[in-house]
This record gives structure tokens, C-alpha cells and sequence, in this order.
């Protein structure tokens, strides 16, 4: 293996990524790289948040922990739930009923949202017009 | 949002908004996503813009947020009651504390403004932000090519 990529797997595997809610009550740590990390542009997503676009980072739910404080949800959907602070209500994730094995965290509340970076767009179909995000992603008009 | 000396500033965004975005005019509804609440707007809001602040974006949990400022008594809420949390010592923010939905931003000592999620309307195209503000801790792999005016905080003028 070239020194670069052995020297990059290395830092995947040590990867922390730590956050929390805005009031301090909710506090996590997930380890390891993201499964995925997405944009989406779905209704659903923006009216939970108050934000036009709202961007997951995947992670096996083994992998993530709550180190302080617990989340409360609320069922959006027959299908999910989502999970927030029940003190100052940033949300905190997203969990498929059938896929109770990981979980959507919002990027918003790590403490470096940049270390997450975004690989697609999903429903673009519902994507505000005036949100002009030229960053060459692909877009699917659907999630899966 | 931190806050500067903005008197000047609302007149002209509000003559700006008249003449670029007519869209904005008339009745904005908008609401949580459990439904519990909601609320009305009405007239041209006298200010949005996407903030990129650390605190909108872990009120939202999205990586940035986007707020239109009304008058106060321009807004109504006809369904339920925001929950306030003490978000700074100057703001205090608005939430569904059944779904948790980010609605409102206002300020501590000056009642007479109150920014609403762009995100929570039913019709959030209708309100085009007009500025990015708080670009220093804006995240580095959101690219935007929107030309829009950027700000390192709240634009005093």
C-alpha cells in the first residue's frame, strides 16, 4: 500500500467525530468514516429543521454513542423517526424503521460539519429554486 | 445573528425588496412539522438572508439557516406557541417542543422584530434570500455561486 493511502486509512480509522445539541444537553460521538453524507431537499427534512436544505452524515448505530443526555423523537412519518433535543430542540437524527442498524446524523450539529463532506444531492425534485448550490455533486431526485 | 445598529438598514432593504422581489409581498404561512404550530406574516419582510453563524446551524442541525425578519406585529401565530430557549445573551429562539422544528430568532431587547425560518413556510421559494451573512464559519464544502453579498456578521448598512 503507498505511504499516502495507508497514512489516510489510518486517519479514517482513528476518525471521531463528536457534537451535540445548541443548548449543550445532547451530547454524541460517532466513530469511524461516514457510510454516507448527503444533502436532502425533501419537505420533510427542511420544515423538521426551519433550514432550506439539511445535510446526513450516515453511521452504523453501533458506532455512534451519547455521551451525555438522551434524545427525544417525534415519528415523522409511518416509516422514520426523528430524533431532537427536547430542552432547545436542535435535531439530531434521522432512523428508518427498517433500518433500525444506522442512522441519518445531521451535519449541522457536529462540532466540525466540516470534516463531513457531502457526496450527492437527494430529492432535488423538491429543491428550493433560489438555493443555488454549484458544487458539481451528483443529484438524485429521489433518495433510496 | 449578532446584532449591529441596524435603523438605517431596514429602510432600504425594505425599498430594495419592493423593487427586485415582488414576489415577497402579501402573506406568508408557514408552520412545524408536527403541525401543532403554526403562523402568518404578512407585508415584506424586511430582511433574509442564509446564516452561517455556528449557533443557526445546531439549532437547525442543518449546515446553515435561513431567516426572514418581519415585524412583530405582523405576525401571528393562529396554532400553538413556540417554545423559547435562551439561545445568547442577546437572542432567544423559537421551537415546536413536540417535533422541535426551528421557527423564529428574536431579539432580547428589541421586541419589535422577529426573524422567521425560511425553511418552516409553506412557500419558502417565495422568500429568496438576499445575502449570505456570518461567512466566517460558513462551511467550507457549501458552495454557493448565487451572487450574493457576503457578510462577516450582521451588515450595519
Amino acid at each position: 500500500m503507498p505511504k499516502t493511502k495507508r497514512r489516510t486509512a489510518a486517519r479514517k480509522k482513528a476518525a471521531s467525530f463528536t457534537g451535540g445539541c445548541l443548548c449543550g444537553a445532547v451530547r454524541f460521538r460517532a466513530r469511524g468514516a461516514p457510510m454516507y453524507v448527503s444533502h436532502c431537499h425533501c419537505t420533510m427534512c427542511r420544515v423538521a429543521s426551519g433550514a432550506p436544505v439539511v445535510t446526513f452524515a450516515g453511521f452504523p448505530s453501533a458506532r455512534v454513542r451519547f455521551t451525555k443526555g438522551k434524545p427525544k423523537f417525534y415519528r415523522s412519518s409511518k416509516i422514520a423517526r426523528r430524533a431532537l433535543c427536547g430542552n432547545c430542540g436542535s435535531q439530531l437524527y434521522f432512523q428508518f424503521d427498517r433500518h433500525p442498524e444506522r442512522m441519518g446524523m445531521n451535519v449541522g450539529c457536529f462540532d466540525h460539519p466540516e470534516t463531513l463532506k457531502p457526496q450527492r444531492h437527494i430529492f432535488t425534485n423538491t429543491m428550493i429554486p433560489w438555493l443555488k448550490m454549484k458544487d458539481g455533486l451528483p443529484r438524485e431526485l429521489r433518495g433510496e | 445573528m449578532a446584532m449591529a445598529k441596524r435603523t438605517r438598514k431596514a429602510k432600504t432593504t425594505t425599498k430594495a425588496s419592493r423593487t427586485r422581489h415582488p414576489k415577497t409581498a402579501g402573506v406568508h404561512s408557514g408552520g412545524c412539522l408536527c403541525g401543532a404550530i403554526r403562523f402568518t406574516a404578512r407585508g415584506k419582510p424586511n430582511h433574509i438572508g442564509n446564516c452561517h453563524c455556528t449557533q443557526c446551524r445546531k439549532a437547525t442541525g442543518a449546515a446553515f439557516a435561513t431567516f426572514a425578519g418581519f415585524e412583530s406585529k405582523d405576525v401571528t401565530f393562529g396554532k400553538g406557541k413556540p417554545r423559547y430557549f435562551r439561545s445568547s445573551a442577546w437572542a432567544a429562539r423559537g421551537f415546536c417542543p413536540q417535533c422541535g422544528t426551528s421557527l423564529v430568532y428574536k431579539l432580547i431587547e428589541d421586541s419589535s422584530k422577529i426573524w422567521l425560518a425560511v425553511g418552516a413556510m409553506d412557500k419558502p421559494e417565495r422568500l429568496a434570500p438576499k445575502m449570505h451573512i456570518f461567512t466566517t464559519t460558513m462551511v467550507k464544502w457549501l458552495k454557493f455561486r448565487d451572487g450574493l453579498p457576503r457578510y462577516k456578521a450582521f451588515p450595519a448598512s
